[in-house]
């Protein structure tokens, strides 16, 4: 299958600290591929690194055939690149509305989206004209999601979407990803191996700022001493 | 409703306490003292808020603490100046200006020309070094002889002082037009020409960042533009100099408002896009820089302008005189233009305290609808909180940065020239200023676009209220004292109430908390 992102061996450093030192990703089209890994493995940064919020120092990230290291963030976001950071920045200064507005590459991409998000998350179509942050968690997860979702986006980076949610919530969440994979490729970082397994269909698992081990994700779900060693859950 | 009061409550109790204040005040002046005063204070508060606005915009989205801001407030009120009182001057610099910006205009070009370099790698290091020093070279080499009209700061009779004078009073100095004499006109135009062409392909080294342009004709508009404004200036320059001095004051005043907010927003983004982003990780650097900014533009309007201070003339509109005068109502004044207008008995000066508070609300009804009510204005609200996310969903923060600071100077260039028929001009009015506009963000709240206009008028009619009662006296009740508040007062008034609004609120009156 075809690849529609490919990290290969790059290195990043936020200050003088060396936090990736050789992390390869490889996202076939279509799919959804899990980053796994303890706290602190150098998870957040890789989703970082390949939208060049922090642009790593040596290696490639190629989208689509095209290099973009070395491109600003906002061009590689450009080229069809969403993302749904930890914590949700839900921006507080602007209403629901407001949020998926914001988010338009060409004018009327939320009016022509509106439905298809509102089907997928019908609470937010409710509180649409309220400020980003009267929301509860799980609908400012939904918002953050739902923002990506306005432009045409060929690739989501989804950073730990089911962190501190109820898992009623969380539950909603995953049948809301399953569906808009069905869209696009969308690479996933979870701490909860049980979400991760239930969604992605690859994994890559990131220990100390390297990648140590990818597969396919029904192969490490059988191999629990993996699990157990690299994500410390059993 | 409730929603409402408790959403509001600061403002409300804000404003209660502000309507007592004034009621108090009215108790112990005269009825035209009274709305004179409080003209007044709007007016000083309007300039204060023109300066504020900017700084507070451009604080709570970039986090500078510009404090070159009352310096760019004062080059405003020069530049204004200038255009009203020595429009040759102008029509002089016009053809310099438009070589200088025509080799910045071939931006898209340089990356596509860096590509063809094939260089070793400490000569290509050298490479951007090397062709601003000869570019820097060549400018001083040329700028200096290219002939510019200008006044004398050494001799008085040709001062900016008696210009001045003689424009206030309705009348011209004789000026001479300036000659290529000290250089030739081809080497000038050629070498200011090439002299920016070098500097801009020299900073353009700076980035690199990979990138494919694609040459087509619009990447030539703007020097197109630029070339062809120069070469209009230079050619018309006799005929543009005598429009320009048969205007009458009102336009020529419409045109020095256009002019220095115009300069101010270049300047702002000049200075943004080359001083302030490199130093964005570095936060104390950036504001020496800006300190250090401040004490040169202060250096070079005296250089330029020289240190006494001088009066612009105020437009004719709101300069009339004679047996009509004052006006006694707006149709009168209408009729005649009087630079006076009698409301409830009290001479009431139009210009100052009556058309600034004006401009001062429709700026603040037009940024706030820019705010509310437009994609940009969404960015920017966005942008104030995370800056990195906005990045993150496509948009072009820093050019968004470049905008933001562009108009925070642009709204302080606008405050300078407008107040410079009012207050005058002076090398201190930037620092002065400024300080009211901290003190007005530090009682409104440092990013709040509705603290910056509440705090601006707040100070402004504190500061009026004290003066006036300096003198008047304010009797002390139960006793014979009358106490007349002295001028150090004026400015300690504020502080002190600045002092009391922190030690409550520490965020400001709206401020939102960090």
């Amino acid at each position: 299958m075809e690849n529609i992102l490919d990290v290969q061996n790059i290195h990043t450093f936020i200050g003088q600290y060396h936090i990736l030192q050789g992390v390869n990703v490889r996202v076939p089209k279509g799919s959804i591929v899990a980053l796994l890994g303890r706290n602190g493995a150098g998870k957040t940064t890789t989703l970082k690194s390949i939208l060049g919020l922090t642009p790593p120092r040596q290696g490639k990230v190629i989208f689509n055939g095209q290099e973009v290291n070395g491109l600003r963030s906002f061009d590689i976001a450009n080229m069809g690149i969403g993302f749904v950071p930890e914590h949700r920045a839900i921006f507080r200064d602007l209403s629901v509305e407001e949020n998926l507005k914001i988010a338009e590459r060409k004018k009327g991409d939320y009016l022509r989206k509106r439905d298809f998000i509102f089907d997928l998350f019908p609470d937010l179509k409710r509180l649409i004209a309220l400020p980003g942050t009267s929301l509860s968690g799980g609908q400012q997860q939904m918002l953050a999601i739902a923002r990506a979702l306005v432009p045409d986006n060929q690739l989501l980076l989804i950073d730990e979407p089911s962190e501190g949610l109820a898992p009623v919530i969380i539950e909603s969440m995953m049948a809301a990803i399953r569906e808009l994979a069905k869209e696009s490729t969308v690479i996933l970082v979870e701490q909860n191996f049980l979400v991760a397994s239930q969604l992605a269909e690859h994994y890559v698992i990131i220990e100390e700022g390297r990648s140590v081990q990818d597969g396919k994700m029904k192969d490490l779900a059988a191999d629990k001493a993996a699990i157990h060693r690299f994500l410390g859950a059993a | 409703m409730n929603t409402f009061l408790r959403k509001n409550m600061v403002m409300l109790v804000a404003v209660l306490i502000m309507a007592a204040f004034l009621i108090a005040a009215a108790q112990g002046m005269e009825k035209q003292d009274f709305v004179i005063t409080l003209l007044r204070g709007l007016a000083v508060g309007s300039i204060t808020f023109l300066v504020a606005s900017g700084f507070s915009l451009i604080f709570g989205l970039l986090d500078v603490l510009n404090l070159a801001h009352g310096t760019l407030f004062m080059i405003g009120a020069y530049l204004g100046w200038t255009v009203v009182v020595r429009p040759d001057t102008f029509v002089d610099l016009l053809t310099p200006l438009a070589l200088i910006v025509s080799g910045f205009a071939l931006g898209d070009v340089y990356p596509l020309l860096a590509n063809r370099i094939r260089l070793g790698l400490s000569l290509r290091r050298i490479l951007p070094w090397a062709l601003i020093f000869v570019s820097i070279l060549l400018f001083g080499f040329i700028l200096p002889r290219y002939p510019i009209a200008i006044w004398d700061v050494e001799n008085y009779a040709q001062s900016p002082v008696t210009f001045a004078f003689m424009a206030d009073s309705g009348a011209r100095l004789p000026v001479q037009p300036a000659a290529f004499t000290e250089i030739s006109m081809p080497l000038a135009v050629i070498g200011l020409l090439l002299a920016s062409i070098l500097g801009a392909f020299g900073i353009s080294l700076f980035d690199n960042t990979p990138r494919t342009v694609r040459l087509s004709w619009k990447n030539f508009v703007s020097i197109a533009v630029a070339l062809v404004v120069a070469l209009l200036g230079l050619i018309f320059n006799d005929q543009l100099s005598s429009f320009f001095y048969g205007l009458n004051s009102n336009w020529l005043f419409f045109i020095a408002v256009l002019v220095a907010t115009l300069s101010g927003v270049a300047l702002g983004g000049l200075m943004e896009a080359t001083l302030i982003r490199p130093l964005y990780s570095r936060p104390i650097y950036q504001l020496m820089l800006t300190l250090g900014m401040s004490a040169i533009g202060i250096e070079m309007v005296r250089a330029i302008w020289g240190r006494p201070e001088f009066v612009m003339p105020k437009p004719a509109f709101f300069n009339g005189s004679g047996e009509a005068c004052p006006a006694t109502n707006f149709a009168d004044w209408w009729a005649n233009h009087c630079s006076t207008i009698l409301l409830f008995d009290g001479r009431v000066r139009v210009y100052n305290e009556i058309f600034i508070p004006l401009v001062g609300l429709v700026v603040l009804v037009s940024i706030w609808i820019l705010l509310q009510r437009t994609r940009l204005g969404m960015i920017i609200r966005a942008g104030v909180q995370d800056s990195q996310m906005v990045e993150a969903l496509g948009i072009n923060v820093r050019r968004v940065f470049t905008m933001v600071f562009a108009l925070g100077v642009g709204l302080a260039a606008l405050g300078g020239v407008l107040g410079a028929p009012s207050t005058g001009l002076s090398n201190v009015m930037g620092e002065s200023l400024l300080l009211n506009a901290l003190i007005a963000l530090a009682i409104g709240g440092l990013t709040s676009y509705p603290g910056a206009a509440l705090g601006s008028v707040i100070v402004g009619m504190i500061q009026q209220f004290i003066i006036k009662y300096g003198q008047i006296g304010i009797a002390i009740p139960f006793t014979d004292i009358i106490f007349k508040p002295t001028p150090p007062l004026v400015p300690a008034s504020t502080v002190l109430l600045m002092v009391i609004v922190l030690l409550i609120l520490p965020n400001g009156l709206l401020g939102k908390k960090e």
